[in-house]
This record gives structure tokens, sequence and C-alpha cells, in this order.
């Protein structure tokens, strides 16, 4: 048994709004393996990006704790936890969520320049990022001149660049047709398969999440059942 | 730790924006220069000042005249050295807008008394070996092409030439002061020449002015005060000030257009900070989905700051730059054109350091407020304006 690389223990979370607040988690408890690759599912407004963006660091919990990479998120403070993502995290969004005076090279070489790299060893990994997700040969375009489906693998080497143990990826098929939604997912599914990244994927679409290994279920800000599709691709060798 | 990729990229989104901020930054600077330079023009004559000369006038006013015997009773007062008088001559060349100063003055003792005041030693034996001939100011020489040698004749609108024609002067020299308080655009002629010229129709010509210069380490006070009792019972009471207060008076003419200039500068200054925070913000607008990217990459809070303050600090060095570079470039024009209204129009290194100051300070005001937000910014909360 693997230390978990994604523990929630208890976390709440509630918004408030005017006079109203809102409890989005409710103590949630949840542990995700090390190298699998997880779908989140759960109707529009459970949670998901709530829940998402506390792992990934971005928003801290009201009540509880998390442990993600090996580090618990609420002993850093918020410039070390601006490093402890550029490390440890990659992010996907659903919107496109490319700089986008940027070129793709540029937006991938970004995270890059938090690392001790070298300017050579940057734009190394950074042309190695884009020919793995397939767009070697669109380094210099820039977002605008990219479709969906590229642009949102542009974000996925962008994501990897820095070779971190985790990604995150909030609907990173939402808005994108069948067969740009199938090579984004193909594309997941190989960095967990060949990266043993582990992966958590927010998702609505059944046919997305049949992709990962486990799909987690999310209600009302509590955890619902958790669906084990196979095992983990290291377990499957 | 702000990538200049990122600042220029992001001023490079909006060029036109970028531009005319540029250059409204460009004309605000430039008018700080020019409108700092007016006052230390002022201000030049009185810091320039010789402690040892004192000026004596009519307590009435500098237009009205004084009797020319005053000076020798001057002459006869305790710790003055040396007396030399001005009387404002008030021709003109050809045409009325030709305007430029000339004083009767008594030559033999001018350049000892304005050591300020340069002329080659040959042309100052010219001029004093003949009483019909004049000296001119460098930047006088070269508005009207006038040579040593030449014949300027003047038409005497205060004081007309007996006999209905106008008068003529010979350049005998042409000097330059290096001296603010001197002008390099005024004609000094004989005092004898005017005042023997005028007695021919009956007229005893009148002084504007005495300058006396006094010995070294006197009371100017006291000296002041001598003078002023000297003449407290004569036809014309008189005021005496030192150079410095005598030049402060033309400052003062001018009533309170330092104060007015400064309220114009401060301004211009406020007007172009609003402008530019404006501008600062609407950039800042259009990126906070990206400044959320950013920080969800693990860009610091202080990073986002800095690539704001950045963007401001670039927009506004180079339109202050600019802004500089135009004021310096045109000074040697402005200080011609300005040449008989406004003698001696430079540009300091002070108002130079001044103007970079208010750039800097600009920038970094106009940048401030935007920074700070895209350093409060919460990444989810800009994330979640793109959903
Ligand atoms: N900053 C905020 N302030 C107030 N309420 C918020 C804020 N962020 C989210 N919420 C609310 O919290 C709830 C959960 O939001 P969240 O985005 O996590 O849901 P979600 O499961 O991702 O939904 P969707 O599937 O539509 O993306 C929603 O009701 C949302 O309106
Ligand atoms: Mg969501």
């Amino acid at each position: 048994m693997t230390e978990a690389m994604i523990r929630v223990k208890g976390v709440t979370k509630t918004y408030k709004r005017g006079g109203e607040s809102l409890r989005v988690l409710d103590r949630l408890g949840l542990e995700m393996e090390e190298g699998r690759f997880y779908a989140l599912m759960g109707p529009s407004g459970s949670g998901k990006t709530t829940l998402l963006n506390l792992i990934g660091g971005l928003d801290v919990p009201d009540e509880g704790d998390l442990f993600v990479a090996g580090e618990n998120l609420a002993e850093l403070s918020s410039a070390e936890l601006a490093h402890w993502r550029s490390r440890s995290v990659g992010f996907v969004f659903q919107g496109f969520n490319l700089i986008p005076v940027l070129s793709a090279f540029e937006n991938v070489e970004l995270p890059l320049k938090l690392t001790p790299l070298s300017r050579a060893e940057r734009r190394q990994h950074a042309e190695h990022a884009l020919k793995l997700v397939g767009l070697g040969d669109r380094m210099h375009h820039r977002p605008k001149q990219l479709s969906g489906g590229q642009e949102q693998r542009v974000a996925i080497a962008r994501a990897i660049a820095s070779d971190p143990k985790v990604i995150l990826a909030d609907e990173p098929t939402g808005d994108l047709d069948r067969k740009s939604a199938d090579q984004v997912l193909e594309l997941l599914v190989q960095l967990n398969r060949e990266f043993k990244k582990t992966i958590l994927m927010v998702t609505h679409d059944p046919h997305a999440a049949n992709h990962a290994q486990s799909i987690v279920h999310l209600d009302k800000g509590q955890l619902g059942r958790i669906e084990e599709l196979r095992p983990a691709a290291a377990a499957a060798r | 730790m702000a990538s200049f990729q990122l600042v220029w990229r992001n001023l490079m989104r909006r060029p036109l924006r970028s531009l005319l901020t540029i250059l409204s930054l460009a004309v605000a600077i430039f008018l700080i220069c020019g409108l700092r330079s007016l006052i230390t023009t002022l201000n030049a004559g009185v810091a320039a000042a010789d402690n040892r000369r004192m000026a004596v006038m009519s307590k009435t006013g500098l237009f009205v005249e004084l009797p020319i015997k005053y000076q020798a009773t001057l002459d006869r007062l305790p710790g003055v050295e040396m007396t030399t008088k001005f009387q404002w001559f008030g021709g003109y060349y050809r045409s009325q807008k030709n305007f430029f100063a000339q004083f009767a003055i008594d030559p033999a003792n001018l350049f000892e008394m304005y050591p300020e005041c340069k002329v080659s030693a040959e042309e100052q034996a010219a001029f004093l070996g003949d009483r019909t001939s004049c000296i001119i100011g460098d930047v006088l020489a070269s508005d009207f092409g006038w040579k040593v040698g030449d014949n300027v004749p003047l038409i005497g609108a205060l004081h007309p030439h007996p006999d209905n024609k106008a008068w003529e002067f010979r350049v005998a020299g042409i000097y330059h002061s290096s001296a603010p308080n001197f002008d390099n655009r005024t004609m000094f002629f004989h005092w004898d020449y005017f005042e023997k010229t005028l007695e021919a129709n009956g007229v005893t010509p009148g002084v504007g002015v005495f300058s006396m210069r006094v010995a070294q380490g006197s009371d100017v006070a006291a000296i002041k005060l001598a003078v002023e009792q000297a003449f407290e019972d004569s036809e014309q009471r008189v005021a005496c000030e030192t150079e410095a207060d005598f030049q402060r008076q033309f400052v003062t003419m001018f009533g309170n257009i330092p104060l007015f200039v400064g309220w114009i500068g401060g301004g211009v200054v406020l007007a172009i900070l609003l402008a530019s925070i404006n501008t600062m913000l609407m950039s800042m607008r259009e990126q906070t989905v990206e400044i959320g990217i950013q920080k969800a990459l693990g860009f610091t809070d202080g990073a986002m700051f800095g690539l704001l303050i950045a963007q401001a600090l670039f927009l506004c060095l180079v339109g202050g730059g600019l802004g500089i570079a135009v004021a310096a470039l045109t000074q040697a024009p402005i200080a011609t054109w300005m040449a008989a209204t406004f003698p001696g129009y430079a540009i300091t290194n002070g108002t130079f350091a001044f103007a970079a100051l208010v750039t800097l300070l600009l920038g970094l005001a106009a940048g401030a407020v935007p920074a700070w937000r895209a350093r409060n910014l919460r990444c989810v909360e800009a994330l979640r304006g793109m959903d």
C-alpha cells in the first residue's frame, strides 16, 4: 500500500455571500493513491472546482487538512504555497487558460522560469513537452492561432513541463468537440500510464470519466460512491 | 522578477493606447521642464547677483527718472567705491516690433562694474574712443545680423532726436555675458552722446538707475539707509537695493507668476497621473485572468505586483524620457524665440533631475494601484471570472 498522494481530511469550505453562508464542502474526507487517474463527477454546484482548488493550494479550507504530494498545505505560507505549486502540481482548466500574448512555446516555458533551469534547459523541456502533446510544429503560434483542442494540449504541455507529481484538470474537455476531447483524454491516460502522474480530472461527461481508473462522486459537498473501473497502471503491469 | 518579455507583450497588446499614453506623458514632462525653467530663469538673476553691487532708483518706481546730479552725491558716500548709470532709451530699429533694450551708460567703468560682460580689449578701446558707438550683445548681433563697424539707426520713440531723424550708433564691439543677470540682447551706448544730443534741444535727460559698487565687506543695510536718507529731502526720494533684491523685484513684477506656474505644473502632473492610473487599471483588468493563471502556476503575489508596476514604469520612463529629451533638444530654439521677452531661458540640471524624479514617481504612483490589486487578486476568483 503506497502512501496517499492526496489526502483530504475533514475539509470544510464555506462561502459567504451577502448575509448567507453557503457550505460547499462539509467535513470531506478522501484519499487518492499515487499514480492513479481519478475522475471527479457531480452535479453542478456540488463543489468540484472548490475541491480541486483546495487540493491545488489555490484556496484554503475553513477547517480540515490537506496533504498533497508530501506537504501539509496548512503549514505553508502563501509564498511557499506558490513555490510548492510550481514544483508539485500542474493545472489544466476548462476555459482556455493560456496567456494570449505569449506563443505556445513561451506559455509552456513560463512556469519553468520559476525553476533553476538554464535558458537552454528550459527550451529543451518546453520543446519536449510540446512534442509529447503532438504540437512540435505549432510552437510559435499564438493561442488565437490554435484550435480549442490544440490550446488545451498546450495547457497540458505547460502542466507537465516542470514534471509535477499531480495534475489537476477542471473540465479539460468541457468546451471541446468529441474528437479533440478524445485526443486530450488519450493524452491524460498516456501521462498517467507512462509517467505515473497522479491525475484528478473534474468532468460532467461519463465518456470522459471512463478514461479514468476511479470515479469519485461528489454530491452537495459530501463524498458519494467511488467506482473502481480498473486497477492502477502500475498494479496492472 | 517580472520578465521583460511579458511587460513588453502586455504593452504591445494595445499599441495605440500605449503610444498615446507615452505621448501624453512626454508632453506633460516637457511642460514640467519648461514651466520649471521659467521660474529658475527668473530666479537665476537673483542667484547670480553680485553682493557688492547695489541699485538706486526712484522710490516712486523704476520708470521715474532721477536727476543726474545724484551721482556725485552717491560717489561721496562712505563705502561707495564706484557708480555708474543706466538710462532706458526706448528706441526701435525700423519697426516697433523689433524690440530690444538699449541703455545710455557710462562707458568708462561699465566693464569694471560688470566683469561678467566680456568684450575683447580692442573692441573695448574702440568703444571708449568713439562717443557715437555702441556695444551690443552677441544674441542681439546674431538676431539682426549686425557686425562690428555696422551703423545701427534707431528711432528714438522715448527720446526723439532733435533733428527729427534716427539716432545713429556704430557697432564698436560685441559682448558676451556669462551670467544670467546680464542679458545678451541689449545695446549700450555713451551717456555723453545721449546727453549732448538732447541738450541741443534744451532737454536734460534723467537717469533710470544708478548702479554702485560698495567696498568689500560693507554693511549693505547701513549703505542702503545712508543712500535713502541722503535724498530724503530732495525732489526725488530714492530706493536703494542690493542687486539681488533689485533682481527679485523683476521676479515679483511678474506678480505671483512663480506660484501660478507652480499650480499649472502641479495640475499637469495630477492630470497625467490620473490618466496613467486609468490606463494601467484598464490594462490590469484585461490581464486579470492571466494574473490568476500565473498565480496558479506558482508566480507569487509579489511577482504579479512587479509585473504591473514594471508596465507602468516602462510607459512612464519612455514617455518622460522622451519629454526630457525634447525639452533638451528644443532648449536653444526656445531660448532664441523668447530672447526678447524672456531673456536667458535655460533648463538647469536641477530641472532635468526634477523632471526625472517626477517621471519616476509618476510611474510608481500610476502602477501602485493596479499592482496592488494584482497582488491581492485571489487566484480562484480571477480564474472564475473566466468560466
Ligand atoms: N467565491 C465564491 N463566492 C461565493 N460562492 C461561491 C464562490 N465560489 C463558488 N461558489 C459557490 O459554491 C458552490 C460550488 O461551486 P463550485 O464551482 O465548486 O461547483 P462545481 O461543482 O465546480 O460546479 P460546476 O460543475 O458548475 O463547475 C456553487 O454554488 C458556487 O456558486
Ligand atoms: Mg466547476
